[in-house]
């Protein structure tokens, strides 16, 4: 949940009356929307359902959500909210396309729960092999000649809860403090927040600090692989855990009646394992360009991020432009600049339309590759995931709502997400000089929400 | 680059704290501000599937909020 709307963000929103009478250019609210948000006393009610698409078959999404907030007369906040993913599809195994079809054996029981102890293909994708000399069962799937492999199974289910509370301490300062708990077939996080804010100059300016620690488990269901190890449908060593410290500073600043800007700075230590065990990288012949044996990828185990966060509100009538902008860094080498941008459009008295537009730019991480050489000394670290590929992404989305009555409001979102590779690809040896190596998604989106007031 | 970031977020901090009272609005000029559509999070369900599908997606997270991300999607 963000900190900064937990603690209230007081330089925007406040518990005192507003005198009409002491405005001469006041005049009654145009639009829905323009009314003043979530006053004390009001209890809200949220729900909503995502459904999320890949192209080329690749991971599909569903995620409802239900939330409740509690603004007690007393300025204090209580929220809750439940959200439940379940995820289907393949994604990429991270192995290059070849010029010939190429096998990739995983244990049995990596992914799904129904897979086919006598060789037909399971639900979940792949096929049963049993060894009938040891009786060992792998999975196994293949990938087509001159196509991106994708792993057929990939299919979890997550559930999460968060809980926040907020208080007034005095008039001018606000405590925070949250909890989340998260967890999947194969993943468990926990975290506790906990966060102030100080209003100054008559509550134009809000500073606000905020901390969050988060532990995490990995628990891959055939267990964690030995770094840059050969695929193969043993089972592997233990869960392995990370812990993730992280802070929040912000400012909130009002710079006239309707024009408000933020910024917020923030910094995190991630400690332990942040490898994916289900991702592996090819070693190809440093003449042939053929893939010869697939290795499980290896990612430090200390990661350090810090980004810059600036964003701008204004509204001229009952129209809102929102404009913001973010510098992050970390050292795996990746940097990334987002700016989004979004126009709140009044659609007469009761509902409005929102189109936005985001674009992102990162950099590869460090030890990111599509492929590693036969002749060349393993490094220590190696993944050729793309999320640490080098790539622009840019988002486009309309997004609406109308208020059906003073106290429900339906609202809705589409939105197209597209990757595209920035740079040039590497000159490989051989055929996989001709293959195309980039991995990133092309998504849409779809959400549909509810949301209650009394 | 970051250490500039944190030292401009600092003297900003500092320098907007420490101003006099004529940057801003007074009391009962907030009927704009207090809007459910200038709020800086209006929407917390679709704010929260962004971060998940972004933290998901790509190498970059925090800046709005916090940099964990909660899940094993990354």
């Amino acid at each position: 949940m963000n900190l900064l709307c937990a603690t209230g963000a007081n330089a925007q929103a406040t518990p005192v009356r507003i005198d009409q009478q002491r405005i001469p250019d006041a005049q009654a609210p145009q639009n829905a929307y323009d009314e003043p948000a979530n006053e004390p006393g009001v209890t809200v009610l949220d729900s909503a359902v995502l459904f999320y698409k890949e192209d080329g078959g690749r991971v599909q999404a569903i995620e409802p959500i239900v939330g409740v907030t509690v603004n007690k007369e007393n300025g204090d906040v209580f929220s809750a909210k439940f959200t439940y993913d379940s995820l289907t599809g393949a994604t990429p195994n991270g192995a290059a396309p070849a010029t010939f079809e190429q096998t990739f054996v995983s244990p049995v029981g990596a992914r799904g729960g129904d897979d086919d102890a006598d060789g037909r293909t399971g639900a979940s994708g792949g096929t049963i092999v049993t060894n009938p000399m040891t009786g060992q069962q792998v999975l196994e799937y293949t990938a087509d000649a001159n196509t991106l492999p994708l792993d057929p199974g990939f299919r979890d289910h997550r559930w999460a809860l968060d809980l926040g509370y907020s208080t007034q301490l005095n008039s001018n300062l606000r405590a925070s403090v949250g909890a989340s708990v998260s967890k999947e077939t194969d993943y468990r996080s926990f975290s506790g927040r906990a966060g102030l804010s100080q209003d100054f100059n008559n509550k134009n300016t809000t500073v606000s600090l905020g901390v969050n620690f988060e532990y995490d488990q990995s628990r891959p269901v055939f267990g964690i692989p030995d770094p840059l190890t050969e695929m193969n449908g043993l089972l592997k060593g233990p869960n392995d855990s990370k812990t993730v410290v992280s802070i929040v500073a912000g400012v909130t600043q009002v710079l006239s009646r309707n024009l408000l800007v933020q910024a917020n700075y923030s910094y995190g230590s991630a400690k332990g394992y942040q490898t994916d065990p289900y991702k592996i990288i090819s070693v190809v012949d440093a003449v042939s360009g053929d893939p010869l044996r697939s290795l499980y990828e290896s990612r430090p185990r200390s990661r350090t991020r810090q980004s810059g966060y600036a964003a701008v509100k204004y509204a001229v009538g009952s129209w809102v432009s929102d404009l913001s902008f973010r510098y992050y860094d970390d050292n795996w080498g990746i940097k990334s600049i987002t700016g989004e941008f979004s126009e709140h459009i009044p659609i007469g008295k009761r509902a409005y339309i929102e189109p936005s537009v985001r674009y992102y730019h990162q950099s590869d991480a460090d030890f990111f590759s599509y492929f590693l050489l036969s002749d060349e000394v393993l490094p220590q670290f190696a993944s050729a995931d793309s999320r640490l590929d080098k790539f622009n992404a840019i988002t486009a989305g309309l997004r609406g709502g109308v208020k059906l009555t003073n106290q429900l409001e339906l609202y809705g979102m589409a939105e197209v997400y597209r990757q595209s590779k920035s740079g040039m690809l590497p000159q490989g040896p051989g055929a996989i000089a001709g293959q195309d190596l980039f991995a990133g998604v092309d998504a849409v989106s779809i959400l549909t929400g509810l949301k209650y007031s009394f | 680059m970051m250490r500039k970031l944190t030292l401009c977020f600092v003297l900003i901090s500092a320098m907007l704290a420490t101003s006099c009272a004529s940057i801003g609005v007074q009391p009962w000029e907030r009927d704009v501000l207090a809007r459910e559509a200038m709020q800086l999070d209006a929407n917390p369900a679709i704010t929260g599937f962004h971060d998940h599908i972004y933290f998901s997606k790509e190498g970059s997270a925090g800046g709005r909020t916090y940099d964990g991300g909660g899940c094993g999607c990354n």
